[in-house]
């Protein structure tokens, strides 16, 4: 599960955390879209800081550098390739500006990983449900969406179980080549694909008696309402967004190496 | 007055060969605590998903006989309309769970009804404070443990206010004391809210003493059906291998041998340390 770690919701009591996942989601675009108009590296740098006060503000610093340390790996990829090409097209030479613009490119991706881990590491799926819901996406669709993510630890859990029972048995998981190592894991999936099966036919059962599908209009035991803290973001995120733009289109930017 | 009558019952699954119940007639009384029971594969749960119109309505297959339950005909009867009046708590308490907090999930059956959503607080609270869970309103289903995710769902039930809650095994996949702290629950419900209850159950080492009316049904029929006493204390009972209180048998023992000379057959423990007390003071 560690994989997930750096994404996994946890609820905590903060302005951040009780904020209206459409008005974070609108943050995450308007973020998304500025990391894209730039390339330069002193803007990303701004933008990358501009945020650390929502993850204070949010208390999810630790989960938040975990997330990062996640994007490591990929965030080397994506500087490695970057300088690769400059070498090459730059006749086999690298002058400055050519890692300067790797370290753009590599923060570009680091401030989107860190738009996205706040919007997760904030957002309860119970309230991304929600506001899949208000938006007026189809309530079936909505409910098969919360229903995955409730049982995602169930059936982590019980792949480890049957992994663990296949092992007892003699499967050896890490043996062989590439092919041989995906067939390995068919005593694994087969249980759990029964398994999970079985376990959407209780859960429609019981959904049936739960009176599903009495009404048309179903209601909601919480609904999103925007509040101040709503309102104060979604006007953050339009001043980046046109300070943004502005800056793009009308100043030219300083660069470190030039 | 009978809230769930049944005449000459009898259903079969779709690609079944013999029926899973067959032939059952009973009825069960307003405000009545019943105890279902009998051997492995017998169809007590196929009997529980005829009281709340699972079968035939998601079942299909076929039903035969009457079924009444609080006045409405079940083969006439959706679901969703059911569920008003029958609510069903089901064994495995994982797979009855779909909300990812507690209060959420309590809500699940109002929401289908489309009751406002302060009516609905309301029910919620009501429903939380009744099966003693109202500290965990916002904890997710995987934070729980088993009984704690039975707790729920019977509070889901709670909610919906049914007059009528069937509890298929809800205790078998939980600890001893995790078991106890249900049957208190439900206890309760019967007691002090009028709700009556039909509890499925294969130990009734603690479930026996709160019942007025034991049924025990073998391979799709009701064999034994009367008073908790009377039936425990049957030889056919102990025949069939129902799980017959410790006590009970001990009793039974110690009256064979001329120990115990009564009628009072004991439920509990605590039954038989006053039979016990009596007869050593004589
Ligand atoms: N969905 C189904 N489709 C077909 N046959 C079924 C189905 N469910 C149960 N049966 C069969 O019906 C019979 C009665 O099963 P049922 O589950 O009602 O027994 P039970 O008394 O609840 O047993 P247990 O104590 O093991 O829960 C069994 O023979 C079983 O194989
Ligand atoms: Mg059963």
């Amino acid at each position: 599960m560690s994989f997930f770690d750096g994404l996994k919701f946890r609820r905590v009591d903060s302005a951040v955390h009780l904020m209206d996942p459409r008005v974070k989601f609108f943050y995450v675009l308007a973020i998304f879209v500025i990391a894209i108009l730039f390339h330069e590296l002193i803007p990303l740098i701004i933008l990358f800081l501009v945020q650390i006060p929502l993850v204070i503000l949010a208390r999810v610093k630790r989960e938040w550098l975990r997330s990062l340390r996640g994007a490591a790996f990929l965030a080397t990829v994506i500087f490695g390739t970057n300088l690769l090409f400059r070498f090459i097209y730059g006749g086999y030479s690298l002058i400055p500006s050519d890692v300067e613009h790797a370290s753009a490119m590599t923060l570009r991706f680091l401030v989107l990983v860190e738009s996205f881990s706040i919007f997760f590491l904030t957002t309860s799926p119970d309230h991304l449900g929600l506001a899949l819901e208000q938006s007026h996406i189809p309530y079936e669709f909505c409910f098969a969406f919360t229903t995955a993510v409730r049982f995602v630890p169930v059936l982590a859990e019980e792949a480890q179980t049957i992994m663990d029972a296949q092992k007892a048995r003699g499967l050896e998981l890490e043996k062989g080549n590439f092919l041989k190592r995906i067939r390995n894991y068919i005593p694994i999936l087969i249980p759990l694909i029964i398994s999970a099966i079985r376990r959407s036919l209780e859960l429609a059962e019981a959904m049936e008696s739960r009176a599903w599908g009495a009404i048309q209009k179903r209601t909601n035991l919480y609904v999103l309402g925007l509040k101040a803290t709503d309102y104060s973001m979604i006007l953050i995120s339009s001043l980046i967004l046109v300070i943004g733009v502005y800056i793009r289109f009308s100043i030219s930017i300083p660069s470190f190496s030039t | 007055m009978a809230i769930i009558r049944t005449k000459g019952l009898t259903y079969t699954y779709p690609v079944a060969t013999k029926p899973a119940v067959d032939g059952v007639s009973i009825t069960i009384e307003k405000g009545e605590f019943a105890v279902l029971t009998g051997p492995s594969g017998c169809g007590k749960t196929t009997l529980c998903r005829c009281f709340n119109g699972l079968i035939p309505h998601f079942y299909r297959g076929d039903l035969r006989g009457q079924l009444q339950v609080t006045g409405l005909d079940v083969k006439e009867t959706p679901i969703h309309e059911l569920a008003l009046h029958v609510g069903l708590v089901f064994q495995n308490p994982e797979n009855q769970l779909f909300a990812l907090s507690v209060e959420k999930d309590v809500a699940f059956g109002l929401e289908n009804l489309g009751m406002p959503r302060n009516e609905m607080q309301k029910q919620v609270d009501y429903a939380l404070e009744t099966s003693g869970i109202s500290h965990l309103r916002l904890k997710a289903p995987h934070e729980l443990s088993g009984g704690q995710q039975q707790r729920v769902a019977i509070a889901g039930i709670i909610a919906m206010q049914p007059e009528v809650m069937v509890l298929d095994e809800p205790t078998s996949f939980l600890d001893p004391l995790g078991a106890e702290k249900i049957f208190k629950v439900v206890r309760a419900l019967n007691q002090e809210h009028h709700m009556t209850v039909i509890l499925v159950e294969h130990r009734l080492d603690l479930a026996a003493r709160y019942a007025d009316h034991v049924i025990v049904m073998d391979r799709g029929k009701v064999i034994l059906d009367g008073e908790p006493k009377d039936v425990l204390s049957s030889e056919k009972a102990r025949l069939i291998g129902v799980g017959i209180p410790k006590v009970t048998l001990l009793y039974q023992q110690l009256a064979e041998v001329g120990l115990l000379k009564t009628n009072e057959v004991p439920l509990s423990s605590e039954e038989i340390t006053a039979l016990l007390r009596g007869v050593l003071n004589d």
